[in-house]
C-alpha cells in the first residue's frame, strides 16, 4: 500500500548575520548552509494498518507527511503510495488521499460548513447517495449537525477539527494521513477523533498515518510505530515490541510501615543499576521506585524490598509507553551530544 | 467541459458568497476608487481651462472624461488579487492545503475570483458605462454607445482580465522565492497604473515611449478595451491589439506554468 524507500529532504537555509550591516550582506550575497530534516527513512504500511508516526518536535515527521502527500519533492529516496508516486500526476494521487493538518484547515474560512462539503462533493466527484451515506455516517461519528450551518470562523477548535477530519473522508479516501489531529483539544473531542478514525478504518480499510504527541492516540488507535528522531528512523515495530525492546521498566508502589528509611535498601549497589534503570521517588509514607526488570526480575525485586524494610500496602505497575517513549527521545539526545 | 465545470463553478459561487460576507470591503474599494478616479478628473478639468485650444493632444474635455472614467472601470473590472492570496499563502504555509486537493491551482483561483467579478460587473460595468453615456449626452447631445463597440470591448475587456488574472499569478509565484510579497506589489501597481494608460493616456505619451508602452502587456490590462470602447482604432489597429492582447495572455499563461513547476522543484514549505 505504502512503500516509503529511503528518502531523504535537504533544505537551504539562508543564515542571516546580525544588524544592519548583515541584513545588507545577506540581501546581496546569502550564505547558505544545508539542513537535513529527513535522513534516508525506509517503511512500508499494508492495506489496512493505522500507523503511529511519531518523535520529538523537530524530528523530520511533518516533513515525511508533506514528501507523502505530494507537497514536497523528496531529495533522494522513493515513496510509492496505491501503486502511484505523489510528486507525479499530483492530481490524480491526491484524490484517492485524505489529508489532515491538525494545525490549518481545509475549510472556507467566511463560509457555512455545509458550503465547503459542497464544493468538495464536486472537486471530488462524489454520486449524490454516495455523499449523503457519507454524510450520514460522518455525523453520526463526528457530531456535526450542531455546527454544520456556521461559518467556519465562528467554530471552535475541537468543532473544526471534527469538521476537518470529516472533510478529509468525504470522498472515502484509500489513505488518510493525520498530522497531529489531536493537538490542542479537550478529551471528549480527542475521544469522539479516535473513535471517528478507528471506525472509518475498521468499515472502510482505510489505511491511516497518524502523527501526534499524544500518546493516547498511539495507544489507542495504532497497532505499529515508526519512530524517528533528527531525521533518522529510531524504531519501527508493533507497541508491544516497543514495550518489549526498549526497557522493561516497572513501577513498585509501596507504603512504609513504622520508620523504615528507603536507603537502607541501596538498590543501586544490591543490583548494579545505572542511573537510567532506577529511579525512586518518596513522599512522605508512600515510594515509588521505577526499575529496569530485564536486569532485575520484578520477584527479585519484590523480595528484597519486603525483605528490607516493613511495608503495609504494595502494588507493581507495568511502565506506560509514554515513558518508554520519554527514554527513548532522551536516548538519542544524550548518545549524539 | 460539463465535467470541468460541473468541478469549478462551485469555487465561483463560494467566491460570491464570500464576497457578500465582505461586502463592505468591496464598498469601500470601490468608493476609494472612484475618488481617485474624481481626483483626476479635476486635475485634468483645471488643465483644460487653463488652457487655450479646447483640445489637448487630440482628447476633447468630454473625451478625456469618457476616457478617464471608462478606463477607471476597465482597470476595476480587470483587477486581479489572486496573486496576493498566493504570496500570503506561501508565507504561511497554508499553500500546502491547495496543494492536496485535486484541481488545478490557476483554476481553483480563476473560478474563486471569476465569482466576485461577476457580482462588480453588476456593481461597477452597468452604472458606470450608463453613467458615462448619460453625461455624454446631456454635454454633447449624442451617444457614444454602439453595439458592435461595445462588443469588441467585452472581448477585450475578458482577454484583459485574463492577461492581468495570469500576470499577477506569475507574479504571486515570485513569492515561492521572495518569501513576501508586500512592498513589492505597492511597486507593482504604481508601475502598471502608469504604464497601462489607467492615469493618463498612453497617447499623451512621447511617441517613441507611446510606441513602446502599447507593444508591452501593461496596454493589453486596459489602454485596449478603452480604445475599443471609445471607437478610436480603425479595423487593422483592432485587430491588431486583439491579436496582441492575445498573444500576451498565452505568454503569462505559459509563464505561470513554467514557474509553477520551477516552484514544486523548489517548494520549502515555512512554518509546521
Amino acid at each position: 500500500m505504502i512503500y516509503v524507500e529511503n528518502i531523504r529532504k535537504e533544505f537551504k537555509k539562508t543564515i542571516k548575520q546580525p544588524g544592519l550591516l548583515g541584513s545588507v550582506k545577506s540581501l546581496f550575497n546569502p550564505k547558505t548552509e544545508k539542513v537535513v530534516a529527513v535522513d534516508d527513512i525506509s517503511f512500508h504500511v499494508p492495506k489496512g494498518e493505522i500507523l503511529g508516526f511519531i518523535g520529538p518536535n523537530g524530528a523530520g515527521k511533518s516533513t515525511v507527511i508533506k514528501m507523502l502527500t505530494g507537497i514536497l519533492t523528496p531529495s533522494a529516496g522513493l515513496c510509492t503510495i496505491n501503486g502511484k508516486n505523489p510528486q507525479k500526476n499530483r492530481k490524480s494521487y491526491v484524490k484517492e488521499i485524505g489529508v489532515v493538518f491538525g494545525q490549518r484547515t481545509q475549510l472556507w474560512w467566511d463560509l457555512p460548513l455545509c458550503e465547503t462539503y459542497a464544493v468538495l462533493k464536486e472537486i471530488y466527484e462524489v454520486e449524490d447517495s454516495a455523499y449523503k451515506r457519507k454524510m450520514d455516517l460522518l455525523n453520526e461519528v463526528l457530531d456535526l449537525q450542531d455546527f454544520i450551518k456556521s461559518p467556519v470562523r465562528t467554530l471552535s477548535l475541537g468543532q473544526r477539527m471534527r469538521a476537518d477530519i470529516a472533510a478529509s473522508l468525504l470522498h472515502s479516501p484509500k489513505v488518510l494521513f493525520l498530522d497531529e489531529p489531536t493537538i490542542g483539544l479537550d478529551v471528549v473531542v480527542k475521544d469522539n477523533i479516535r473513535r471517528a478514525i478507528a471506525k472509518i478504518n475498521e468499515e472502510e480499510q482505510t489505511t491511516v498515518i497518524l502523527t501526534t504527541h499524544d500518546l493516547s492516540d498511539i495507544e489507542l488507535l495504532s497497532k505499529r510505530i515508526v519512530m524517528i528522531d533528527k531525521g533518522k528512523n529510531v524504531f519501527d515495530g508493533t507497541v508491544d515490541e516497543l514495550k518489549k525492546n526498549y526497557g522493561q521498566m516497572r513501577e513498585l508502589h509501596f507504603e512504609l510501615a513504622g520508620d523504615s528509611s528507603l536507603e537502607s535498601l541501596a538498590y543501586k549497589e544490591k543490583f548494579g543499576f545505572s542511573d537510567d534503570d532506577i529511579n525512586i521517588k518518596r513522599e512522605g509514607v508512600k515510594a515509588t521506585v521505577r526499575f529496569n526488570s530485564d536486569i532485575v526480575p520484578v520477584g527479585d525485586m519484590l523480595s528484597y524490598t519486603l525483605s528490607g524494610v516493613h511495608i503495609s500496602d504494595i502494588s507493581v505497575k507495568d511502565a506506560d509507553i509514554e515513558e518508554i517513549i520519554r527514554r527513548l527521545y532522551k536516548k538519542e539526545v544524550s548518545a549524539d551530544a | 467541459m460539463r465535467r470541468f465545470l460541473r468541478i469549478y463553478l462551485p469555487f465561483s459561487k463560494a467566491g460570491m458568497q464570500e464576497m457578500m460576507a465582505y461586502r463592505f470591503n468591496f464598498i469601500f474599494h470601490l468608493i476609494g476608487e472612484m475618488l481617485s478616479c474624481f481626483v483626476m478628473y479635476f486635475v485634468w478639468l483645471a488643465v483644460f481651462e487653463s488652457s487655450d485650444s479646447s483640445t489637448f493632444m487630440g482628447f476633447s474635455m468630454v473625451d478625456m472624461t469618457v476616457y478617464l472614467f471608462i478606463s477607471f472601470m476597465a482597470s476595476f473590472l480587470t483587477y486581479s488579487d489572486g496573486a496576493i492570496n498566493i504570496g500570503e499563502e506561501i508565507r504561511d504555509g497554508s499553500i500546502v492545503m491547495r496543494m492536496i486537493k485535486p484541481v488545478n491551482f490557476d483554476m481553483y483561483l480563476l473560478f474563486h475570483e471569476l465569482g466576485s467579478r461577476f457580482v462588480s460587473i453588476f456593481i461597477v460595468l452597468v452604472p458606470m458605462s450608463v453613467g458615462v453615456e448619460l453625461y455624454k449626452f446631456f454635454v454633447t447631445g449624442s451617444v457614444m454607445f454602439s453595439l458592435p463597440n461595445f462588443a469588441l470591448f467585452s472581448v477585450s475587456i475578458i482577454i484583459a482580465y485574463l492577461v492581468s488574472f495570469y500576470f499577477n499569478v506569475c507574479y504571486g509565484f515570485l513569492a515561492f522565492f521572495l518569501k513576501n510579497l508586500w512592498g513589492s506589489s505597492v511597486l507593482k501597481d504604481a508601475i502598471i497604473s502608469f504604464l497601462s494608460g489607467a492615469k493618463i493616456p498612453l497617447a499623451f505619451m512621447p511617441p517613441a515611449l507611446a510606441a513602446v508602452l502599447t507593444v508591452l502587456p501593461f496596454a493589453s490590462l486596459s489602454y485596449t478595451p478603452v480604445m475599443l470602447y471609445m471607437g478610436i482604432y480603425d479595423a487593422p489597429q483592432i485587430i491588431w491589439s486583439l491579436s496582441l492582447q492575445l498573444f500576451w495572455l498565452v505568454f503569462f499563461w505559459g509563464l505561470s506554468k513554467l514557474i509553477w513547476r520551477l516552484a514544486m522543484k523548489r517548494l520549502c514549505v515555512q512554518g509546521g
